[in-house]
């Protein structure tokens, strides 16, 4: 009897799960598929021939493959010190915006606001920025922090890439911790005033507690938006100078592409995959234990 | 098991429902022809975002003389990757009749695909040093779209200012000038070091070009016969560099493309490297510009040293499977023969041309293209090499970032070398 | 003592409202600057790029209306984000509603799978999606293009949808199957009008990358006539020369649309975001 209940709800299943399913399996697995199996060969993207060469591509990228290793370095920083930038000025925003204040609404809207140029041309902007406005107002002013080759030197142009990065997302994130921070009953609040608790502690003690969920989310995307930076690296830097700003996006597009190495990029890209993959859920599952014991 | 069935039959079912639209503009015209003639479509797949326009109105007057052939045109170019975009149009099965090729290392890369245009009547017409990159053992692949050349544009004005009468021709004389100018409080250079084309392709070709023999040189180092590390020329067109350096505007790592150009134009330096694909630009910017080519000296043998590295930058060619490439030949003939497409070259494309056939002078194309013209019949020409390096764009770019290094201080002029050196082996062993 | 502390207060809420006014300022700074060089010549624009313009310009806006066809790339990408959000929406309401009630390990390996996936670069799957691509008739039509959304969106607006149906309690829905509703009558009758916030939002962030988006209609479209606004912007780029002029005023054109989507759905926004996430 419960046997037959339970097969007669598949075509259920097939109606609300089956086109999400169906669409992500053509579109995402299946190439994800087919390019895996590209990882195993020395396709250089054109030729009608690739050859089978079992494992030698990964063998390549961990033996010998310093630039790709310095590429990884390179993620690794800009990641952390990116999605912890971000983080920071999103909540602190949200602290700040969540109070009463005249033109809240404005001041949420022009935070959010760099979200809605995409891509590529937000880096040409911000190249336009650091190598001619900040060079005019260098001149004009003579402060000596506009006047820095901002992208022209490893370190600067490292902090321009996070600056851009902070800039676009920290309303997003903001806008998370709004509401988060809506939800929290002002009643713990009070009773934590009366009872003497300082503004540090209260944060620390009841407020963040609260929405650790909103941390939970807003790490999971900040760090998977910093680990697949491209576009900006692309169009800002082009990994340079002299590669030191090159993501590990960008050194997989490049190459494929540039390189002429499809069956090597798609290796990397794999391991880069395992190694995204890994970080995220770790992070998911650490955040989460702290909801729990919240 | 029954799962997986069904999923299958939905998978059926929703590509049959769902992704039956395969057409596209080019059935569309067929169906409406009342005489009941097969219109044919040519697919053209540009890389050049300067001529796209231009091109569109060419198809439009070639469709006009040869009434059921059509020409599509599509462009990829600025934001787009072209070679990126043409090999997934390739994977797609959306497969371009004529698309762009530069010589050398990407000719190897697309030979399969590429139909023998030996027997077509305009490659005679071609300059003979423009025939070479898309030749491969005797048989040539493409026709050349048009010439390019660099080397230091200077500021008349600036020159005559600083009280310079005799242009530099040697090292010597180069850094004479360079120091005179200094002196007159003007900028020597302006260096867009920040783009890894006008350090990997354009600046280092000059100590490749320079070499006795630089084919067999570049031969050499990729058999492991000869290094990089040592050579005398390389070492005397490293002094050129760190010439350029020394007397450049500050923070050249991140003076890109659009500020030397701009910086120039606006007379804030006297001397850029760069091409005469600037010239529209420069003009836009200073309508009163008085300027001309240098060429870039690396010792002071006076006559070796003048001369302009002039090349191919890209090349048309025809899809070898392609079910209309005797049209495609027939178009590519008309637009290097017909009146009507030399004047397009000429006139609307603002080309040097590659073809003996096709004239052109100042008063169309400018200055710079003047003086390309001039060292190009004076047969003051060095070739480009770099599309002869191993590795073609990956080699260059990366010595390019070692340059970068070296322009940062990040590393010696020896160390430099031995970059170049394992840049070289690495691609040499593929 | 009491006046002090309001003193200190009032000092303390101007402070606030300066460190407010002059972050704002810091992020609109980018805008001042593709504003601004919008309405210059190109001369201008590249020798003074941080003054403001001599005099208002409109020409370039003119120019780059006629030249990316304006009112034909906007139909475009209208087209495309309608229906990609339409056909997004349904898929994946339906497929996180169902996820979240069917209890047992299966559901929440299929979930990570899901979520795992907006991990992957689209770079390394491209060249091997266009195969498919090509393969299902999905090259050069808007249709094929919607479907590509369907795919890499699904992910990101399950989960947005997963953790807000966790919030719906059960027993509104029981009520219904008591009623005589079927599976299909109570997600749409009931649980789908209450998932409603979430949907804006998901509609929202939908609608930025799809407007924005520029590498996957670069691969799938090809010829004038079905080009989006990016992909017409992109035009202004050439191989050595970008048109700054052109391109920035094609940019301010296009991100209008998208501005004013966010500035008149800016509450729902807020609501959306507080009720979906969050609970995740």
């Amino acid at each position: 009897m419960a046997k037959a209940i339970k097969r007669s709800k598949w075509p259920e299943y097939l109606v609300f799960i089956g086109p999400a399913m169906f669409f992500f399996t053509l579109i995402v697995i299946i190439p994800f598929l087919m390019s895996m199996y590209y990882s195993l060969t020395d396709w250089n993207g054109v030729s009608s021939k690739a050859t089978f060469i079992g494992l030698d591509n990964f063998k390549k990228i961990f033996m010998d493959d310093d630039l790709f290793r310095k590429d990884f370095w390179f993620t690794i920083r800009f990641t952390v010190v990116s999605v912890l930038l971000t983080n920071l000025i999103g909540f602190g925003l949200a602290m700040l915006l969540t109070r009463k204040m005249k033109l809240r609404n404005v001041y949420r809207t022009v935070f959010f606001l760099p979200n809605v140029i995409g891509g590529l041309l937000l880096g040409f902007i911000w190249q336009f920025i650091f190598v001619k406005g900040f060079a005019t107002v260098g001149e004009l002013t003579g402060i000596g922090f506009f006047q820095l080759p901002w992208l022209g030197d490893a370190a600067t142009a490292f902090w321009g890439l996070v600056i851009v990065q902070c800039w676009q997302f920290a309303g997003y994130v903001m806008v998370i911790y709004i509401a988060a921070l809506i939800n929290v009953p002002k009643e713990l609040i009070e009773a934590a005033h009366i009872d003497g608790a300082s503004k540090w502690v209260m944060l620390k003690q009841i407020t963040v507690p609260l929405i650790m969920p909103a941390f939970t989310v807003c790490f999971f995307l900040s760090i998977s938006w910093c680990f697949k930076v491209f576009d900006l690296n692309l169009s800002l830097t082009k990994g340079g100078p002299f590669n030191s700003t090159e993501s590990v996006a960008l050194n997989i597009y490049y190459e494929a592409f540039r390189n002429n190495r499809y069956g090597l990029g798609t290796a990397k890209a794999f391991i880069f995959f395992v190694i995204v993959a890994l970080v995220t859920v770790l992070q998911v599952m650490y955040t989460k234990k702290k909801e729990v014991q919240a | 098991m029954k799962k997986t069935l069904l999923l299958l039959s939905m998978i059926i079912t929703l590509i049959i429902a769902g992704c039956g639209n395969g057409n596209n503009g080019a059935s569309e015209g067929a169906g409406g022809d009342a005489s009941g003639t097969k219109e044919v479509t040519l697919k053209v797949f540009n890389f050049k975002v300067e001529m796209a326009e231009q091109l569109d109105r060419l198809a439009k007057e070639y469709e006009a003389e040869n009434p059921g052939i059509k020409v599509v045109t599509e462009t990829c170019g600025g934001g787009c990757d072209y070679s990126a975009a043409l090999k997934t149009k390739f994977s797609a099965g959306d497969k371009p009749d004529i698309f762009f090729v530069a010589g050398h290392s990407d000719l190897d890369l697309w030979e399969e695909h590429l139909e023998d245009l030996t027997d077509q009547p305009w490659v005679g017409d071609i300059h003979d040093f423009a025939k070479v990159p898309m030749t491969k053992d005797g048989k040539v692949y493409g026709m050349p779209l048009n010439l390019e050349g660099w080397g230091f544009i200077y500021n008349k004005d600036l020159f005559a200012q600083a009280g310079i009468t005799e242009l530099p021709k040697t090292i010597s004389e180069l850094e004479a000038a360079a120091k005179q100018l200094q002196d007159a409080g003007i900028t020597p250079f302006i260096n867009g070091y920040a783009e890894w084309w006008i350090l990997g392709n354009h600046l280092m070709n000059i100590g490749f070009a320079q070499q006795d023999d630089p084919v067999a040189y570049i031969e050499a180092v990729k058999q492991g016969q000869e290094t990089i590390t040592g050579n005398q020329t390389l070492n005397e067109w490293a002094n050129l560099f760190e010439l350029t350096v020394q007397y450049g505007q500050p923070n050249s790592l991140q003076t890109d493309y659009n500020t030397q150009v701009t910086n120039f134009a606006n007379g804030k330096a006297a001397m850029m490297q760069q091409g005469n694909w600037t010239q529209i630009q420069l003009l836009d910017i200073n309508p009163d510009l008085q300027h001309g080519f240098l060429p870039m000296p690396i010792n002071d043998d006076a006559e070796k040293m003048d001369k302009l590295p002039i090349g191919v930058p890209n090349n048309w060619v025809v899809h070898k499977n392609s079910a209309v490439k005797e049209q495609a030949k027939t178009f590519l003939n008309w637009m290097v023969t017909s009146e009507v497409g030399k004047r397009y070259i000429v006139e609307e494309f603002k080309f040097i041309p590659a073809l003996k056939t096709i004239s052109a002078d100042e008063s169309q194309l400018g200055p710079l293209a003047a003086d390309i013209i001039a060292y190009s019949d004076a047969g003051k020409a060095i070739p480009w090499v770099w599309q002869r390096y191993p590795g073609y764009e990956a080699n260059t770019s990366q010595m390019a970032s070692t340059m970068q290094a070296f322009v940062g201080n990040q590393v010696s002029r020896e160390q430099m070398f031995e970059q170049f050196q394992k840049t070289w082996e690495e691609f040499a062993a593929q | 003592m009491v006046g002090r502390s309001e003193r200190f207060s009032f000092l303390g809420k101007a402070a606030v409202q300066m460190i407010v006014i002059g972050l704002a300022l810091l992020f609109l700074v980018p805008f001042y600057f593709v504003i601004v060089n919008s309405l210059k010549s190109y001369g201008d624009l590249l020798t003074n790029s941080a003054s403001l313009p001599a005099e208002l310009n409109f020409t370039n806006f003119s120019r780059a209306w006629e030249i990316m066809s304006y009112p034909r790339a906007f139909t475009n990408s209208l087209i495309i984000t309608i229906f990609s959000n339409i056909g997004l929406v349904i898929i994946s309401s339906m497929a996180a509603y169902k996820m979240v009630r069917t209890p047992g390990k299966a559901m929440n390996i299929l979930f990570i799978l899901f979520v795992s996936a907006m991990v992957i670069p689209f770079q390394s799957i491209m060249i091997t999606l266009v195969k498919v691509g090509s393969i299902a008739g999905l090259m050069n039509s808007h249709l094929g293009l919607i479907i590509c959304y369907f795919g890499f969106g699904v992910p990101l607006n399950l989960f947005l949808y997963h953790g807000f149906v966790k919030s719906i309690p059960k027993e509104i829905e029981e009520s219904a199957v008591v009623d005589g509703c079927n599976a299909y009558g109570v997600f749409w009758r009931i649980v789908f009008p209450l998932l409603k916030p979430m949907t804006v939002t998901v509609v929202l962030l939908n609608s930025l990358w799809l407007w924005n988006d520029f590498l996957l209609p670069s691969l799938i479209l090809s010829g004038k006539e079905l080009q989006t606004i990016p992909l017409a912007t992109y035009d202004f780029f050439g191989q050595y020369t970008k048109q700054w002029d052109l391109a920035l005023a094609a940019l301010v054109l296009g991100i209008l649309p998208i501005i004013l989507l966010f500035l008149s759905m800016q509450k729902h926004i807020v609501e959306g975001i507080t009720a979906g996430s969050v609970k995740g």
